[in-house]
């Protein structure tokens, strides 16, 4: 039986639940979370995030379309508010925009301000941040939103580069993470060698959900459909 | 030659670099390594002469900030023209150029530096950072670049600094450019399932053979790139003057990576310190001298690196308590320095006669102190530093 | 429950209505408008930016093919009066048509040049604008018509990073910035890379207005027509 963490979007553990897995998005593995602009994929990573923190799961954000007031805004629009949790420090958050807007983010222990044009100095943070959740629980999630900033600010090549030193860490250290991504803003090879790279990929298009899974027993991907709404309180996926 | 000012560096590279070299430092992504170029940079200007900083990552205020955390005064070296920046980082993002050169096209990087080399004739040059050049420009061209910025260095005696981070680049271009430069500083992390440490290492240079070991470090603000010493124990008989020593060698300004004090309760009384000392930063932990607490010794000690063991020369009746206690906490197969305190007191035995008394082997070092008036503390430090990494000055 | 503010376009607020009841823009948030050409694009921006500055809300405008001059006449075309606001400094224009001839010269506080070739000045200027209108009120509102002139004299993906930079500079000054786009104008890539940076997407093809997303309300479309007063849903 494959162990899964709660994915916090309702209808979607159910979605996923065969005779392998508990449903849910499989522990330690990475996933791609893709499609459109504005489909709902921002939403879903802050949805996965704040469940994790309801459920004493650490996460390390690294938000590079967003600033951190942004970000503390959006989930506040979902009622999903981490003021408590990036207090009690379970959330450790990397701002890697914020700078852009001639905005001085004070470093605390578990906020720290980088830059998306220097990836050398975000895996600097992403390597202390890792070890940081880490220590206070192995049961940790990471979430990044998204590659697209990083796309603007580099080639993709070292954007893949990145991705990958990133996915290493995470899953060194035992933890789930979920990383977002508008499809179509690079050429078509770089993109399909990018979805390769992960171990789940769901896809949001503005009504449906489709989700593929790699499981290492299976030499199958697995797949499942469903369709979904944005409402007040999140992403709602549609019971099959 | 000119020093790096980066501890421990100079003496692994057979006393500095030779004027007109270059070196460049490779890091594993995730370990810090722009201070390394800083540091240099600092030093050597702080030494009388120029410097130029090429930032791709970085905008020229940003990296003054940094410095700033870190102690050193670069805007007053750009005020007084001892330093200037080539800026390759704001025209990408559409803010104004801020620095002597700024580059607007690719195609300028590689004479603008030229020039820039040439400016600070028997200084240095910080390249941060060449993976970002990588990416834009072909395989041929980035190493043709290094050679024709090397050879103007050599010609004007010029250090070149290179900031690398080796992402996942195929081992023939990491190869090709690590033969292209005089040396190589390979910076690692060292993990377990996270990273727990970093580390750096010598592994080329062309002007002499390398002391490979590797050193542990951080990069503190204030204070740059320090070598870190995770576990110094400091034990003895009780009332030796344990406590003491640990305040004494201890300053209370450094903050060092607390990971390793988290790791202890702190029910048990025990003296803990941070010293930062000659480059060098260590947490200290003082073990009690109560022989209820022996048990707790074996487990006190575990991963210390080296310990220093306080006896009271006037109090030949501890000596035999203060050999058990080396037993009991790993002491033993640790580099260890003995501390024979309260010189000053009436009947207080010479390090001689505490070698015999106590049956110590010749290599174990014996500092007398009166820590109390801070006499021998700062020779005990350094016979310990050199006991775990060679000379330190 | 997020704040809006009133677009100034009738008929554009009552359907942009969501469950907790108003309408309009969301303030704080990035808009794109995007469609064929001609097909009232800056019709919109002009009475969005004549709906703040008559409610005392001041407007960052940075042109890209109309200068000054043209604006102004255009936007009189449609009755509104937009001399006053330049007299009494509420309006502040980047005008980014300036010829090459004339250098970039500083006309008043309020209405600067800067060159369609230069972002990097345009984002200085963009900088000083915010720092002028922030010293006032909280509350303002921002044009710039149009991205694809921008993307047209220069690198694109710099463009695009201007972009974001203009986006969250606005963004944290408090105001509520719009840009535009012609459809097809750009490479599909940065035409999509353009669409994810803003929060809301607004389609005019000549006959529907669609709201492709919008924070908080889902797709919405209706029909418009182009008068003498501007757009009406």
């Amino acid at each position: 039986m494959i162990k899964t963490i709660e994915s916090g979007i309702p209808g979607f553990d159910e979605l996923t639940l065969s005779e392998i897995t508990e449903g849910g998005i499989p522990e330690k593995s990475t996933t791609l979370i893709y499609g459109p602009p504005k489909t709902g994929k921002s939403i879903f990573c802050n949805q996965f995030t704040y469940h994790g923190l309801l459920n004493l799961e650490p996460c390390l954000y690294v938000t590079t379309d967003y600033g951190l007031k942004q970000v503390q805004n959006n989930m506040m629009e979902f009622q999903w508010f981490i003021q408590n949790y990036i207090q009690n420090q379970s959330l450790y958050i990397i701002d890697g925009i914020s700078k852009l807007s001639g905005k001085k983010i004070e470093d605390t222990t578990n906020i720290k301000s980088s830059f998306v044009r220097n990836p050398s100095d975000m895996m600097v943070k992403i390597g202390i941040g890792t070890r940081f959740v880490y220590k206070k629980s192995n049961h940790f999630r990471s979430t990044l939103d998204s590659l697209n900033t990083l796309f603007i600010f580099n080639p993709p090549q070292m954007v893949t580069r990145v991705l990958n030193a990133y996915l290493r860490r995470i899953t060194e250290a035992g933890g789930t993470c979920i990383i977002a991504y508008t499809e179509g803003i690079i050429n078509p090879d770089t993109e399909t060698m990018l979805k390769s790279l992960f171990d789940n990929t769901i896809k949001l298009d503005g009504q449906n959900i489709q989700i593929k899974s790699h499981f290492e027993e299976e030499e199958e991907v697995t797949n499942y459909r469903s369709t979904y709404k944005i409402t007040d309180k999140g992403i709602v996926v549609k019971k099959v | 030659m000119k020093k790096t000012h980066i501890p421990k560096l100079d003496d692994f590279i057979g006393g500095g670099i030779p004027e007109g070299s270059s070196i460049l430092f490779c890091a594993v992504p995730g370990v810090e390594c722009e201070a390394f170029g800083y540091q240099i940079l600092n030093g050597i200007i702080e030494d009388g002469h120029k410097g130029f900083i090429f930032t791709n990552v970085s905008e020229p205020n940003d990296i003054i900030y940094e410095f700033s955390q870190y102690g050193w005064n670069l805007e007053e070296y750009l005020e007084e023209e001892k330093a200037f920046f080539v800026d390759g980082s704001s025209n990408f993002i559409g803010v104004p150029p801020n620095g002597k050169y700024s580059i607007n096209e690719l195609s300028q990087i590689e004479g603008i530096v030229l020039k820039a080399i040439d400016d600070v004739s028997n200084g240095v040059g910080v390249i941060n950072n060449l993976s970002t050049l990588i990416d834009y420009l072909e395989e041929d061209k980035i190493i043709e670049i290094l050679d024709k910025w090397n050879k103007r260095a050599k010609a004007n005696n010029t250090i070149l600094v290179y900031i690398f981070t080796k992402w996942g680049y195929e081992q023939k271009l990491i190869d090709t450019i690590k033969n292209s430069v005089d040396s190589v500083v390979s910076l690692t992390s060292i993990e377990e399932r996270v990273i727990i440490g970093q580390g750096f290492m010598v592994t080329s240079a062309s002007w002499t053979r390398p002391q490979n070991n590797m050193v542990l470090f951080f990069v503190l603000q204030p204070g740059g790139v320090k070598i870190y010493i995770p576990k110094i124990l400091v034990t003895g008989p009780y009332n030796a003057g344990k406590s003491s020593f640990v305040k004494s060698i201890s300053k209370k300004s450094v903050s060092v990576e607390r990971m390793a004090l988290e790791k202890f309760p702190t029910t048990i009384a025990m003296d803990i310190g941070h010293v930062d000392h000659n480059g060098f930063v260590a947490d200290i932990f003082g073990t009690p001298g109560q022989e209820r607490f022996d048990l707790m010794l074996n487990v006190l000690s575990k991963e210390a690196v080296g310990a220093f063991i306080i006896v009271d020369s006037s109090a030949p009746q501890t000596f035999a308590r203060a050999k058990e206690m080396i037993n009991k906490t790993h002491a033993k197969a640790i580099p260890k320095i003995i501390v024979a305190n309260k010189q000053d007191m009436p009947g207080a035995l010479s390090p001689e006669q505490i070698r015999e008394a106590m049956k110590l082997d010749k290599d174990i070092p014996i500092i007398p102190t009166t820590i109390t008036e801070n006499i021998g503390v700062e020779e005990a430090l350094d016979a310990l530093l050199k006991l775990l990494y060679g000379d330190t000055k | 429950m997020i704040p809006c503010i009133e677009s100034g376009i009738p008929g554009f607020d009552e359907l942009t209505r969501s469950d907790s009841g108003t309408g309009g823009i969301p303030e704080n948030s990035s808009t794109l408008i995007y469609g064929p050409s001609k097909t009232g694009k800056s019709i919109f921006n002009y009475q969005f930016t004549y709906q703040g500055l008559s409610h005392e809300e001041q407007c960052l405008y940075i042109t890209t093919d109309q200068s000054l001059k043209q604006l102004e006449g255009n936007m009189f075309d449609f009755q509104i009066p937009i001399e006053k606001y330049i007299a009494d400094k509420t309006l502040y224009v980047i005008d980014t048509t300036s010829d090459i001839s004339q250098g970039m010269q500083t006309k008043t506080e309020t209405i600067v040049s800067s060159h369609i070739n230069n972002p990097t000045d345009i984002m200085v200027k963009v900088g000083s604008g915010v720092k002028y209108i922030c010293k006032n009120n909280q509350r303002f509102r921002s044009v710039l018509d149009s991205t694809t002139t921008l993307l047209a004299y220069n690198d694109s993906m710099m463009i695009l990073r201007v972009l974001k930079a203009y986006l969250m500079r606005v963004n944290e000054a408090g105001g509520t910035p719009i840009i535009t786009y012609t459809e097809n104008s750009a490479d599909s890539m940065i035409e999509t890379m353009l669409k994810s940076m803003v929060d809301n997407i607004i389609k005019l093809d000549g006959k529907t207005l669609t709201v492709e997303a919008m924070k908080s309300i889902g797709k919405r479309s209706s029909k418009y027509q182009i008068t003498k007063q501007g757009i009406i849903l």
